[in-house]
């Protein structure tokens, strides 16, 4: 048989965001696979070398479009941590459900493109809804519906407004009671079931060795989870549990998504009983002159798609001097998606980049 | 936990310095030939997670700065939760001129993309790697992007506002 | 009726298909996608405006630039635009296409799309809500009513400049000009 090279290039029905990878195929089975980021660099790091502290906030959300909030949460984590400022106690809980609501949304995301790629296109308009009523929470806290620019070191931005609690239980009552028919219609699902059984299989050793986090390793029966390993804001306040499933395969892999979100939207009530009063920002005098002492800081977060880590230096300026993201999508888009699409069929390369849960922007920054 | 690992360090290799700015942190600067022996002795002491290879231009110094950030996956034994909430950053400096380093795959072989990415954006080559193509940028820049010395703005006048709008003809 | 009154009312059902069904391709270009989704599902419908996502663009009317641009993406886009046929309009959506947005400094994005490809309308903001991008296919409504729509005869007629500056931009380009562009008067007979 003839060996074609195939682009699943940028402009692809099933591609969600600007990335491409060049296929080598023989009839309907892939000899081997290239990623080609790039489509989306815009040099980040570079140009936060060029703006003050503080203009680099409404910056860092935009890396990561299908969740901006792990990224304020991570630059203000690193900002404090070479700052020495102080969070209240108050704060850490708004962060912490403001963080849970985001990962909520970004698995709702993340559910629209796999089930649409499968085919399962009711799946994929319920959960998109259901993302816009978390979206419409969102924008009454904040004022945007897509970048809210609201962790500031020292704490957040504005406190809860009046009303608001009792609407957070009223929407996740509302999308936590459609999980029977979500299920139904098709976590349980045969055909979902042949679709992404043994799909996209990697072992525990394997994951490990190439670096990846999140999921994909939860996948594999290991409960490694940053809240757990080096709790940050209010994670070590309530009780909660990191879910695994054994088999590292696709169908693993959005089971476990399904099982965090629910265990997210548990931990939003739990949190919600306990949160103190208090104050929700410490005042930073100043913050237009700020200069940050000298030295070097690596903080990390777990964002819906695994571990995000930041490498901060600074020299003593009002700028800063090198900025690294480490995303989660880096080691998934570009070593295992490659090492996996070896010997697959066309038909799974959408089943296997989305289960991994590869966002694009995070990848170019 | 940190002490006795930072004691193992010391005896194992020379002239190499290690601080423990705080609780959850280990910094240790190391001349670039040690890095590959080190990082073999913090990989087999449990840290088997490279979660990060940076590099910094330091252009006052004349020279670059490799960092790799090593964490730790989940062990099941009783040093578990101080060797998890740690994470080790490792630093060498390599000169500006030429520079050169030896790559670390055959460690961590997640190293990978990482190697590529620091030499298409600062021009560091990596020995021994097998795919060095560029991976991010489109085009050839004279001076690598993100060195200090390359000036984004003046390449965004240059080269960007030069271009004219297109005249419409009226007919 | 004379000739000129029967032309009009002969090309207004002509219009009137083209404008109620505009094919937007589904290409994610950049920040932008992230209000795609919610616009072409359930809660704000786009399909009640006749807007829907294809597959191909040769079977697409309507290109919606979502974002920044770029130089990498800058070619997928021409090409894209290109292969669609016409008529065709472009829209760029967010503040980045217009003047470069946030990334005005940056070495590797496009500042000005309208020096590449013809546009035919903006939509301000960052990102804008989904009710902008319903105004805004209704804006291009009356555009395409009045004959003001027509970027694509800019692109053909004045292809000599568009080209240059494309050459200008991203070096040698792989794809042969689209529409001649030779020194000698069109209307020569080799």
């Amino acid at each position: 048989m003839r060996e074609l090279e195939l682009y699943f290039g940028p402009q692809h029905l099933g591609m969600v965001g600007n990335f491409s990878i060049t296929l080598k195929v023989e009839g309907d089975r892939i000899l081997e696979a290239q990623a080609n980021p790039g489509y989306l660099h815009r040099g980040f790091e570079k140009l936060m070398e060029y703006r003050t502290w503080i203009q680099n906030f409404p910056m860092v959300c935009r890396i990561n479009v299908v969740e901006p909030d792990s990224m304020e949460m991570i630059y203000a984590m690193a900002v404090e941590k070479l700052a020495g400022i102080e969070v209240p106690e108050r704060a850490n809980y708004v962060r912490s459900i403001y963080l849970e609501l985001a990962r909520v949304g970004s698995h709702l995301f993340g559910l629209w493109a796999y089930a649409n790629m499968l085919g399962f296109d009711t799946v994929a308009q319920w959960a998109m809804y259901h993302r816009d009523l978390v979206l419409d929470l969102f924008e009454e806290l904040t004022g945007g519906r897509v970048y809210h620019i609201y962790i500031w070191p020292g704490g957040v931005r504005r406190d809860f407004p009046p009303g608001f609690k009792e609407k957070v239980v009223n929407t996740l009552h509302s999308i936590g009671g459609c999980v029977p028919d979500y299920d139904a219609t098709f976590f349980n699902n045969r055909l979902f079931y042949e679709r992404a059984n043994g799909i996209g299989k990697i072992t525990q050793e394997q994951a490990k060795q190439w670096g990846a986090t999140g999921q994909t390793l939860r996948a594999t029966g290991m409960p490694y989870d940053i809240r757990k390993a080096e709790p940050y804001a209010a994670y070590d306040k309530v009780d909660w549990d990191v879910p695994t499933r054994e088999d590292g395969d696709a169908y693993s892999r959005v089971w476990v998504i399904r099982d965090e979100m629910i265990e997210s939207v548990h931990m939003i009530f739990k949190l919600l009983d306990v949160m103190p009063e208090g104050s929700v920002y410490n005042r930073v005098p100043n913050p237009f002159k700020w200069k940050i002492p000298k030295g070097e800081a690596y903080v990390r977060c777990e964002s819906s798609r695994g571990e995000l880590g930041l490498y901060m230096v600074s020299n003593g300026d009002d700028k800063p001097y090198r900025v690294h993201f480490r995303t989660p999508s880096y080691p998934n888009g570009l070593i295992i998606l490659e090492k996996l699409l070896k010997n697959a069929s066309i038909a799974d390369v959408g089943n296997i980049m989305i289960s991994l849960y590869v966002v694009a922007p995070e990848i170019d920054r | 936990m940190n002490n006795s690992l930072r004691q193992k360090l010391e005896a194992t290799f020379k002239d190499i310095q290690v601080s423990i700015p705080e609780d959850s942190k280990i910094t240790i600067t190391a001349e670039s030939d040690s890095v590959p022996a080190i990082l073999r002795f913090l990989k087999d002491a449990g840290f088997d997670h490279l979660a990060l290879l940076s590099a910094v231009d330091w252009i006052e110094d004349d020279c670059f700065e490799l960092c790799f950030i090593l964490t730790s996956y989940m062990q099941n034994d009783d040093e578990v939760t101080g060797r998890q909430r740690l994470h080790i950053i490792l630093k060498t400096r390599i000169p500006r001129e030429k520079p050169q380093f030896k790559t670390v795959i055959g460690i961590f072989p997640n190293a990978e993309p990482y190697e590529r990415e620091i030499h298409e954006l600062f021009g560091i080559n990596f020995e021994g790697h097998p795919r060095l193509t560029p991976l991010l940028l489109e085009r050839e820049y004279e001076i690598p992007p993100f060195r200090k010395d390359f000036d984004t703005r003046k390449y965004v006048k240059d080269l960007f506002d030069n271009i004219p709008f297109v005249e419409i003809e009226e007919k | 009726m004379d000739r000129n009154q029967i032309t009009k009312w002969l090309k207004a059902p002509a219009k009137m298909a083209n404008k109620y069904s505009l094919h937007a391709i589904y290409f994610c270009t950049g920040c932008g996608i992230i209000e795609i989704p919610p616009v072409i599902t359930s809660r704000w419908d786009a399909e009640r405006f006749g807007v829907i996502p294809v597959a191909t663009p040769r079977q697409a009317n309507l290109f919606l630039i979502t974002g920044y641009v770029s130089v990498k993406t800058l070619r997928a886009i021409i090409r894209t635009y290109e292969q669609m046929p016409e008529p065709k309009y472009t829209v760029g959506f967010g503040s980045c296409p217009i003047n470069g947005g946030m990334y005005w400094d940056s070495y590797n994005t496009i500042k000005h799309l309208d020096k590449y490809i013809p546009i035919d309308g903006w939509i301000a903001g960052c990102m804008p809500r989904p009710e902008a991008i319903f105004i805004a296919v209704t804006h291009l409504w009356t555009l395409i009513d009045k004959d003001m729509a027509n970027g694509y005869i800019r692109y053909r007629e004045n292809y000599k400049s568009y080209r240059r500056n494309q050459e200008l931009a991203l070096g040698k380009l792989e794809w042969p000009p689209l529409f001649p562009v030779s020194n000698e008067s069109q209307g020569n007979v080799q």
